[in-house]
């Protein structure tokens, strides 16, 4: 009994705790609190899933992950849920050249987009909106991406939120999916959540680290009229000196 | 020992061939005749080569041979065989420059190249044997030279055998077959006359008054018999001819600096008319450079007139780069505001300074290897997807979000900067249901006056209570829209 438990012991892909290892390349995110909770940021290599509703500045959160690394490869985005915009690009810090946008029809033919994306080596960063993915697919992805060094950024739609009612009704189906759905083999695994003010993060899996709720950050990822608010509110002069010409 | 040699019979008028292809290229329209795709040069123009030292045509192109004129000819044979007929002056210091030049583009093929030059012509000798075992077979290796050859558009004829001197001999009797056998070296040799070997006129003379007038006659003579009639050199001639001796010879070596010659085909008055031509030279300069990965800051360009001193032109750079991209606009900006005294005849790009690639960022390799990976990636994708499932996006000429982005590449080099463009936008506007509450705005745009229904919008950001950022507007109407997402 002793015997076999020091071989699995032995395997190098168990990981403990106590053997926290710090040589992995890391990519800052650029919020310390966020950073801090990953162990430095996001792994370079490997698949990351972000669950958010579209539009929370879940793109914007990886500004410095795709435009700061890497950056004579490709970003690609597979299926956008929109018309990509050049000028926000360039906003962001990507040149348009470096940028390519693949339109697939299937969710089976942005998946395989995906990993020929990521095996070709011409790629930095991609960036792909499915709905759901298996655990199969994960993995393919997840191996595409490690031994090419790149990074694929999979945007999902909220299943958290639909769950905890839907376990009620149908239990069984739920927790199946619920199981498959939390143990993705997969680098990072994201939750994001707008507030009012401010974008809270959970990080429901990583490698090599503690799952952590509710990491809440302060995202600005539009203009706003912050600029004209201060102006106004701080203005201590009359309106007659304001139009004065003087 | 296996050498092959190149025998370039028409340097000078396949460079001008070369160049009067590219201009054709530019001035198609002008020119009245069609152009002739295979030889690039205006269909009914005869050419020839004329050496003035010595009064002859040293060579003429496929036309000029209809039209009756023959290498050898004067100067006043052949203009009257063919009035029109288009004359270069024969150099020989350009002849070598040009010989020089190919032995640069066959050097990263082959290591050991001879110069070696004729009266009118000029030729290299390349050592095959201990190729062939890098290129895995005499095949692949001829195959890989001649393709260079034909890249580097020169006409010649070629022959194989095991001294530079035997192969030269098969090159002039234009026996332009590749072997690599003993015997067949030998029989292609034995039918060769005496006239075209290196033999002095005096012993191919005396030679033919005993009735020696091939080589096979020769080579069958005992050599003691000769070496009593004829002096070393001759006999020295005649070991190598036979594969006995190797005679010393001066290989090619690259120089260290960059030095690229141009002789142009016609005189250019206009400095702006040397685009082309420089284009072509940093063509050489970029390739030149990136064999050896090295940068330059520095280079010169030198114009060459007929009766004024060359003009030198020296531009530089605030960061070392090696691209044509980089360098051609330095130039054309250089060249801007300069005349030329008389009209230009050739162009000169020199570069002596380089500066070695830092290798502590050393991705050197990375962009080249990846710009064939994106191709084949893209490629691939358009195969399966559909050929217009991917596409780059650009920036259009529209300060409308809707028009802002284009996937074909803009016509305009402006481009509409914009920071409340939002990250993705729908196919049309959607009403907007839910409540929200602006973060960003007023901004109102009209539509450009050209468009057939002229809009007036005020945008918005909005933010939803689940913390979505919307692109809204507000048309005339005062009927709000959303029209994008900002992720």
């Amino acid at each position: 009994m002793n015997k076999p438990l020091s071989v699995l012991n032995n395997h190098p892909h168990i990981w403990r705790a106590r053997e926290q290892k710090q040589n992995e390349t890391k990519f800052s995110l650029g919020f310390p609190r966020l950073d801090k909770a990953l162990n430095g940021g996001v792994a370079s290599t490997g698949l990351v899933r972000i669950a958010s509703l579209t539009g929370v500045g879940e793109l914007s959160l990886f500004k410095d992950v795709m435009c700061q690394h890497r950056t004579h490869k490709l970003v690609v985005f597979i299926n956008p849920p929109g018309h990509l915009q050049s000028p926000w690009l360039e906003n962001l810090g990507l040149k348009t050249q470096q940028v390519l946008v693949v339109k697939t029809h299937t969710q089976q033919e942005s998946l395989w987009a995906a990993e020929q994306c990521l095996k070709s080596t011409a790629c930095h960063c991609v960036v792909l909106w499915s709905n759901t993915i298996s655990q199969k697919e994960a993995r393919r992805l997840q191996v595409a991406a490690t031994h090419n060094d790149a990074l694929c950024l999979l945007y999902t739609p909220l299943l958290r939120q639909l769950s905890p009612s839907s376990k009620q009704q149908n239990r069984p189906l739920s927790s199946a999916q619920g199981y498959s759905d939390d143990a993705l083999p997969i680098t990072l695994d994201l939750y994001l959540q707008g507030t009012p003010h401010a974008l809270s993060v959970t990080i429901r899996k990583q490698r090599h680290g503690w799952p952590k709720d509710n990491i809440v950050i302060s995202h600005k990822w539009t203009p706003d009229n912050n600029a004209i608010k201060w102006a106004m509110t701080h203005n201590t002069l009359s309106d007659q000196a304001l139009h004065s010409v003087s | 020992m296996l050498w092959a040699y190149i025998y370039c019979y028409q340097l000078t008028l396949d460079s001008h061939n070369r160049a009067t292809g590219r201009k054709g290229a530019h001035y198609q329209e002008s020119c009245d005749g069609a152009i002739n795709k295979c030889s690039s040069l205006p269909s009914s123009t005869p050419v020839v080569v004329y050496c003035s030292k010595m009064n002859k045509i040293v060579q003429c192109n496929d036309i000029a041979k209809v039209e009756g004129i023959e290498i050898g000819h004067g100067l006043a044979q052949a203009a009257a065989l063919c009035p029109y007929v288009h004359v270069l002056p024969f150099n020989e210091e350009n002849e070598r420059h040009m010989l020089t030049q190919l032995a640069y583009r066959l050097y990263p093929l082959a290591s050991d190249i001879v110069l070696c030059s004729h009266a009118y012509s000029g030729g290299l000798a390349i050592r095959l044997d201990n190729l062939t075992h890098y290129y895995g077979g005499h095949e692949p290796l001829w195959k890989t030279l001649t393709q260079a050859l034909s890249e580097s558009d020169v006409r010649y004829h070629f022959g194989c055998a095991w001294t530079i001197e035997a192969a030269k001999v098969l090159a002039l009797q234009k026996h332009d077959t590749y072997v690599c056998a003993l015997d067949d070296i030998k029989k292609a040799l034995n039918a060769c006359p005496l006239s075209i070997t290196a033999l002095a006129p005096k012993v191919i003379e005396s030679l033919a008054r005993v009735g020696i007038t091939r080589v096979q006659q020769l080579l069958a003579m005992p050599v003691q018999e000769l070496g009593r009639r004829f002096d070393n050199n001759t006999i020295m001639y005649l070991t190598a001819l036979r594969g006995e001796t190797f005679p010393r010879a001066t290989l090619f070596r690259p120089l260290e600096r960059f030095d690229n010659f141009l002789l142009l085909p016609f005189d250019v008055e206009n400095i702006q008319h040397l685009g082309p031509f420089v284009t072509q030279q940093f063509e050489h300069l970029s390739h030149y450079l990136r064999a050896r990965n090295l940068y330059t800051s520095n280079v010169a360009v030198h114009i060459h007139f007929r009766e004024a001193p060359p003009m030198s032109i020296d531009i530089q750079s605030a960061l070392p780069q090696s691209s044509v991209k980089s360098w051609l606009p330095l130039f054309t900006l250089k060249i801007e505001n300069l005349v030329l005294p008389e009209p230009a005849t050739a162009v000169e790009l020199k570069c002596h300074q380089f500066e070695e690639i830092d290798s502590h960022n050393g991705d050197f390799f990375s962009d080249r290897f990846n710009d064939v990976a994106q191709k084949q990636l893209i490629g691939r994708l358009n195969a399966k997807l559909g050929d217009n499932s991917t596409f780059q996006p650009r920036t259009a000429n529209s300060h409308q979000f809707e028009y802002m982005t284009v996937t074909e590449p803009s016509a305009s080099e402006y481009a509409y900067a914009c920071d409340t463009a939002p990250t993705f936008t729908f196919e049309v506007p959607t009403p907007l249901t839910q409540p929200t509450q602006i973060c960003f705005g007023p901004l109102r745009l009209h539509s450009e006056w050209w468009h057939d229904r002229p809009t007036k919008r005020d945008y918005f950001i909005a933010q939803t209570p689940q913390s979505v950022r919307l692109l809204v507007f507000k048309d005339e109407e005062s009927q709000w829209w959303v029209q994008g997402l900002f992720c």
